[in-house]
């Protein structure tokens, strides 16, 4: 499969802070690519980076095949990075407009509108963008990445701001993008739900490292655990060990499939009353918790 | 490319109104507005004193020469309180991405070089547009003044004036220009729109002090290198003086234009080549 990206030791240092250290990684042709990542963890260097904002302090990157900064290349990428803005006076329209100048387009009202009809912006076209909310910048954000029909897009959280019938509108555009028009997406964003729901594959930074990539099933199947409702669950729980935890009213074992008749059998023999057993996949955050080290043990807590 | 830059700040300012209006034509209304009150009120005041001293009413009924209000207007445009209303595109056009953060969207398709030509270029187009409309302008003043004193109208050239015309308009462009150059390195270093229209305005005007009293106090004769290279409002002043010179105008000294032009030109390309080399090391992700 053809890499749209491609990061070979990426190192990115501001003064003593190593924003990306060693980052190396590469995002396939096609569909929809979550990159994750706690606060500082190098998402938005490595995408300041990649659109030749600014420049690695050593490694090489590639996008679309050429190096950062190939013009070429970039005309073939649209971005969003960051809450969009955009000249105060200028119409939705006229930024569209403006934007498809800038980058060697035809005036093309067609097209202007088609992009400004699928983010939901067509009542506000023809509004100065010095009253839209920041959720109404994000969908002009998305239309002016889109305004010049690119192969592949960045978006830097589209959905920050929005309410979540503007979540969802946005959750269906990214995924048709990827379905119906082709474009490989980028995501970045720290609604991990969205990504779980709207991504094919992942990627988790942490500290300017890749730590984990991968598709979402994949990531999500290594965490399948056994979800036990029974009585009494403190019984339960030394049986387990530190294998066993609390969620709700039932105890999650994680133990692999083959291991599960003989834990059955034991939690029986010791009396315990099983009403159901079965087996519940990871979530996309508990893989980025436990991957980024911000899960929460009685450790970390008492530490506080 | 280089093209798409420069149509697309085109458009851009183009939809900027309040900055169309400031820079562009504020000042060539106000000149051709201001011109008509002049006009009317010294026809008032002429009579008035006319009638006192019991003299005709009517001036002399020689005809209004356009071609000499062309030069006036001409000229007006590098004027320096006027060149401070061509700041306030100069700042619009190169501080405007820094102030909307808007380098994001445009730097991954085209090259830094060429988004810095593109404005460059758009500016001193619009430095065209607006000697234009100052020429205009100075037009305007002359047919108002026409109009209201009932005198006929003329377009005629003394011999040399269209080639001292077509040199003025050069030189005044350039001077725009040049101005607008410490525009475009203090937005690069700066960042900021506010210091883009001030910096250029406070140095003018500290220029404009050391070229009057503070020449003495330096020490320095207008025809030195130090006060020509100092100054490039006195180079301009040079040139212009030079262009402008009667046949029988005393020779200016020896090497005195050179000493201007080179002012001029240092001024103009230094800070552009300051401004470049800065512009593409700069990380325009901090904006």
């Amino acid at each position: 499969m053809t890499a749209v990206i491609e990061t070979r030791d990426l190192t990115k240092t501001y003064g003593t802070v190593r924003a990306l250290d060693g980052h190396s990684l590469s995002i396939p042709r096609g569909g929809v690519y979550g990159v994750l990542g706690p606060n500082g963890a190098g998402k938005s260097t490595l995408f300041r980076i990649l659109l030749g904002l600014i420049k690695p302090t050593s490694g090489s990157a590639s996008v679309m095949g050429g190096a950062v900064g190939d013009i070429a290349a970039g005309r073939r990428m649209g971005s969003m990075i960051e809450t969009p803005r955009y000249p105060p006076y200028m119409t939705a329209r006229q930024v569209l407009e403006w934007l498809s100048i800038a980058h060697g387009l035809k005036s093309d009202s067609q097209r202007i509108d088609r992009w400004i009809e699928r983010v939901g912006l067509t009542e506000a076209s023809n509004r100065r963008v010095r009253g839209f909310s920041v959720g109404m910048l994000q969908r002009l954000g998305v239309a002016a990445a889109l305004i010049t029909e690119p192969e592949l897009i960045i978006l830097d959280e589209p959905t920050s701001g929005m309410d979540p019938p503007g979540i969802q509108e946005m959750r269906a555009l990214i995924r048709s993008l990827a379905d119906t028009d082709g474009i490989t997406v980028i995501l970045a964003s720290h609604q991990l739900l969205e990504v779980q729901r709207v991504c094919d594959r992942v990627a988790i930074m942490n500290r300017g490292k890749l730590v984990r990539e991968g598709s979402v099933t994949e990531l999500t199947a290594t965490g399948e655990r056994l979800r036990l409702s029974l009585t009494p669950m403190a019984q339960a729980l030394s049986v387990l060990g530190d294998k066993g935890t609390i969620e709700g009213n039932a105890v999650l074992a994680a133990i692999p499939r083959a291991e599960a008749p003989a834990l059955l059998r034991a939690l029986i023999g010791q009396g315990i009353d099983i009403d159901e057993a079965r087996w519940v996949g990871a979530d996309l955050e508990s893989v980025f918790m436990t991957e980024t080290g911000s899960v929460q043990t009685p450790e970390t807590i008492h530490a506080r | 490319m280089l093209a798409d830059a420069i149509r697309s700040e085109a458009y851009r300012f183009g939809k900027n109104r309040m900055t169309v209006f400031w820079s562009l034509l504020f000042i060539p209304v106000l000149f051709a507005i201001g011109g008509v009150i002049y006009h009317l009120v010294t026809k008032a005041r002429t009579a008035e004193m006319a009638t006192k001293l019991n003299l005709p009413a009517t001036m002399g009924q020689e005809p209004v020469n356009l071609a000499g209000d062309l030069m006036n207007g001409a000229g007006a445009a590098a004027n320096g309180a006027i060149l401070v209303f061509m700041l306030v595109a100069a700042a619009t056009l190169y501080a405007g991405d820094y102030r909307w953060e808007t380098w994001r969207l445009i730097t991954a398709r085209n090259s830094r070089i060429n988004l810095v030509l593109g404005k460059l270029i758009t500016f001193a187009l619009l430095a065209v547009v607006a000697m234009a409309l100052f020429m205009l302008a100075g037009i305007f003043f002359g047919v108002s003044q026409a109009i209201v004193f009932d005198r006929p109208l003329s377009f005629g050239f003394e011999t040399g004036e269209p080639g001292k015309i077509g040199l003025l308009i050069g030189l005044s462009w350039v001077r725009i220009i040049q101005y607008a150059m410490v525009a475009l390195l203090t937005a690069a270093v700066t960042r900021s729109l506010l210091a883009t229209l001030f910096v250029p305005v406070v140095l003018g005007f500290a220029q404009t002090l050391i070229g009057g009293p503070g020449l003495p106090l330096l020490g320095w004769a207008p025809t030195d290198w130090a006060a020509q290279l100092t100054l490039p409002g006195l180079a301009f002043d040079t040139l212009k003086a030079a262009i402008m010179a009667e046949p029988a105008a005393p020779a200016a000294p020896e090497g005195l234009w050179l000493k201007a032009a080179v002012s001029l030109t240092l001024w103009t390309l230094v800070p552009l080549a300051l401004a470049l080399a800065w512009f593409q090391r700069q990380d325009l992700s901090k904006e």
